[in-house]
């Protein structure tokens, strides 16, 4: 039945740049968007530093051209600039984009415009600008203002399934494509940070108030982040069609859970090896032929053991490369698998492998160690992409040099 | 374009709890449950039957129900784990979202619990659900609105195309949330008087009334005893500009199914009882299916996101039992005694539109 999926653009905005080409710049030169909050309000803007876009939601409006931009969220603005050099990128024509579907990840959606006007908006005799974010406490509603902006119409959905979110998009997009529903899809994740992931991390007590150190022995949690991604899903006639050479091609998926824990991981990984396993099998590919695996490695506890122990049962002859690049944005938690895919598509377009950032000191339960150095003109083919979350979602994305 | 031609979707079991009574599978709406204020909340069943004590004593309401829904629908279809569980919902767990808020704001910030947070996630669902049953296959879920959990269908219906053996947990879940209600009512979403559920069709005022419900569907590729009928297609419309545009696509989808309008039975339609909203779905209703009779549902259940989930089982079990109930009956032509073809469709707010086509299980196929 299956169809061949093809990548052919790409868009990004994280805390290390507001484009591709600023965020390929931070990759080579080792520049990470952690330190203290100044655009959200909270009380933690020094004890719990992050990776914060450094642009107000007004400079945001100009760079995607909404004008006053009213009852847009910052969740969405991110999600527009991405998306909008997604399109650029891949070429699309007004009418391609009409016919493209969108599919978007968030955990929150407009979670930090409503926790900002929550009395307010609950008060039904006041009156005022907070109004516009009446609907913000629903995740569905960026994806269809973002598709109402860029003029999308052929399929809408929204995706949420923790820090998995936008891996599963791009799964989903992929599924569409391959059973001939949709010839371009695009997909991705975009998350803004807000008082209510923080506390709600925190309150978890799986925020590091250090930089996050994945994989490393010494280990505290997670540094959150913010930011956007999404990736041009095309069919191969959609390419013939229109005489694209594509960038990659999204060969293999898995999609799995771990059935151990609402909120954590088992120690052995069964869930992400399920998943691994399952997109090499999709992309018939051996687990000798996988180059590198960009890792979930949040830096947490419990994900690098499980992660860990799930790559080393997985890779039992010769483990590939692999490295987290938390360290670099922070979690983006929904938009974290597809701000990674288009890391690793910048890995096989450059052969390079991004750093581990941060890592010292080798985890006595694992025999594996990450890149710790960037690592130039590196024969790249295949590469792994996982994203894991909550509720025991694993997934992992299997790219191919086209 | 090429459709999964001849690829069959049956559902093979179903768990519903909705502001009917509807829990309880041998019975096929035995009353009719009106309600008065606006907003619809669940008829529940003892949730002790289907829930562990630990269970029941963490879990929040909307987390009984759904796990309740679910269960009902395994043990309907005889499965013990599923090979894959794909959950939709509009808003998720906001009740918890808002307490978890509420603290948040009254504490600044301080000396949290976790458990508002963790309950509140829009997969807390489908990871409870796969915990449970220890179901460590395919697991998402969708949270677009109107879309949901006709995008969770179409996942699933992707998924039995390449492996028909399967058998796959479609469920939704969405609750009549206070802070829903409030911020419903700034966007013109609810009624501004107070209507009684069942008048809504002929009050003909603005508005919706405010609905909740889990509902969950066991699907799979193949047949069973148990099975309630087979979904035949789905698709989805995106703010359709006329009832011609809208008319075309259902011509495209019936013709893509190898139906007939004269084959349908009887369609079910998610009419909401707002006035302007629903003025496309009036206008449809001139131009197509003229001579089909018509059932609505959302006096019984109200509307929100994944109202859809709803007439779906309302229309498996017309199919299933053969019977039509007097409640539904929106239409004065004449109601078929055998019902073979059901065409749904449903809208969200006039801006999500989809269509649904269901066929009563047949003993031999010619």
């Amino acid at each position: 039945m299956s169809q061949r999926v093809f990548i052919t653009g790409f868009g990004i905005i994280t805390s290390v740049g507001n484009n591709t080409a600023e965020n390929f710049q931070s990759l080579v030169k080792g520049r990470c968007g952690y330190g203290e909050l100044s655009i959200l309000d909270t009380i933690h803007r020094t004890n719990l530093p992050s990776c914060e876009i450094k642009l107000h939601d007004d400079e945001l409006k100009k760079l995607t051209g909404v004008g006053d931009g009213r009852g847009y969220t910052r969740t969405t603005l991110l999600g527009l600039i991405a998306l909008q050099e997604a399109i650029s990128s891949a070429g699309l024509t007004n009418k391609e984009v009409h016919s493209s579907g969108l599919l978007s990840a968030t955990t929150t959606g407009g979670i930090r415009e409503f926790e900002r006007h929550f009395y307010d908006l609950l008060d039904l005799s006041k009156e005022g600008p907070f109004a516009q974010f009446a609907d913000t406490a629903n995740p569905g509603e960026h994806c269809e203002r973002m598709a109402d902006k860029v003029g999308i119409k052929g399929y809408i959905a929204t995706i949420s399934t923790a820090c998995s979110s936008s891996a599963n998009a791009i799964i989903q997009g992929a599924q569409l494509i391959s059973n001939n529903l949709l010839d371009v899809a695009i997909c991705g994740g975009s998350e803004a940070l807000s008082k209510f992931t923080i506390n709600g991390f925190n309150s978890l007590m799986i925020v590091d108030a250090e930089h996050c150190r994945p994989f490393d022995n010494t280990r505290m949690g997670l540094n959150l982040g913010e930011g956007a991604a999404y990736i041009v899903l095309e069919s191969e006639a959609s390419l013939s069609r229109r005489s694209k050479t594509p960038i990659a091609e999204l060969k293999g998926y898995g999609n799995a859970n771990d059935a151990f824990h609402q909120t954590a991981s088992s120690p052995e990984g069964t869930g992400a090896l399920h998943a691994m396993k399952q997109a090499l099998d999709s992309a018939n590919v051996s687990p000798l032929d996988i180059d590198y695996i960009n890792a979930h490695g949040t830096a947490t506890e419990n994900n690098d053991l499980s992660e860990g122990n799930g790559i080393q049962s997985l890779f039992t002859e010769k483990v590939p490369y692999f490295s987290s690049t938390k360290p670099y944005t922070g979690h983006t938690l929904a938009a974290a698998g597809s701000i990674e895919a288009v890391y690793c598509l910048l890995g096989l377009q450059h052969q390079m492998i991004w750093p581990n950032l941060n890592f010292q000191h080798q985890m006595p339960e694992l025999s594996i160690t990450p890149v710790r150095k960037l690592m130039e003109n590196v024969r790249l083919k295949h590469i792994l992409s996982n994203s894991f979350g909550f509720g025991g979602n694993t997934s992992s994305l299997l790219l191919a040099s086209a | 374009m090429i459709t999964m031609e001849g690829k069959k979707c049956y559902i093979n079991g179903i768990g519903i709890i909705s502001p009917q009574r509807t829990f309880d599978n041998s019975e096929f709406l035995p009353e009719v449950r009106s309600y008065d204020n606006n907003i619809l909340t669940s008829v529940t069943p003892d949730f002790k039957a289907y829930l562990s004590p630990v269970q029941l004593r963490r879990l929040s309401r909307m987390l009984r129900i759904g796990m309740t829904a679910a269960t009902i629908c395994l043990n309907d279809a005889g499965i013990k784990v599923p090979d894959g569980i794909v959950t939709a919902t509009g808003y998720g767990f906001l009740e918890e979202t808002e307490k978890f808020l509420k603290e948040l704001l009254e504490r600044n910030e301080k000396q949290l619990t976790p458990t508002f947070f963790m309950q509140g996630t829009y997969n807390a669902l489908a990871g409870l659900v796969a915990l449970s049953v220890k179901c460590t296959g395919y697991n998402n879920t969708y949270v677009s609105k109107g879309f949901a959990f006709e995008n969770a269908l179409q996942d699933c219906l992707l998924l039995l195309n390449a492996d028909p053996g399967v058998n796959l947990l479609l469920g939704s879940y969405d609750e009549s949330a206070a802070v829903q209600y409030k911020a419903g009512m700034r966007e013109n979403q609810f009624k501004k008087e107070p209507v009684n559920s069942l008048d809504i069709f002929s009050n003909k005022t603005d508005g919706c009334i405010q609905g909740e419900g889990s509902a969950f569907f066991d699907l799979s590729g193949e047949p069973s005893a148990s099975t309630w009928c087979s979904v035949e297609g789905i698709q989805m419309i995106y703010l359709p500009e006329s009832p011609d545009e809208l008319k075309e696509t259902i011509n495209s989808f019936l013709l893509k199914h190898d139906v007939q309008e004269t084959n349908v039975d009887l369609v079910v339609s998610g009419m909401s009882g707002c006035k302007s909203k629903d003025q496309l779905l009036e206008n449809l209703e001139r131009v197509i299916f003229i001579n089909t009779p018509r059932a609505y549902f959302k006096h019984l259940c109200g509307e929100y996101c994944t109202s859809t989930s709803f007439g779906l089982w309302l229309a498996s079990s017309i199919l299933k039992k053969q019977h039509i109930p007097e409640t539904v009956k929106a239409s004065n032509h004449t109601y078929p005694s055998r019902i073979e073809t059901i065409f749904m469709i449903n809208h969200y707010f006039n801006r999500n539109y989809s269509l649904i086509l269901l066929k009563r299980k047949l003993e031999v196929r010619s």
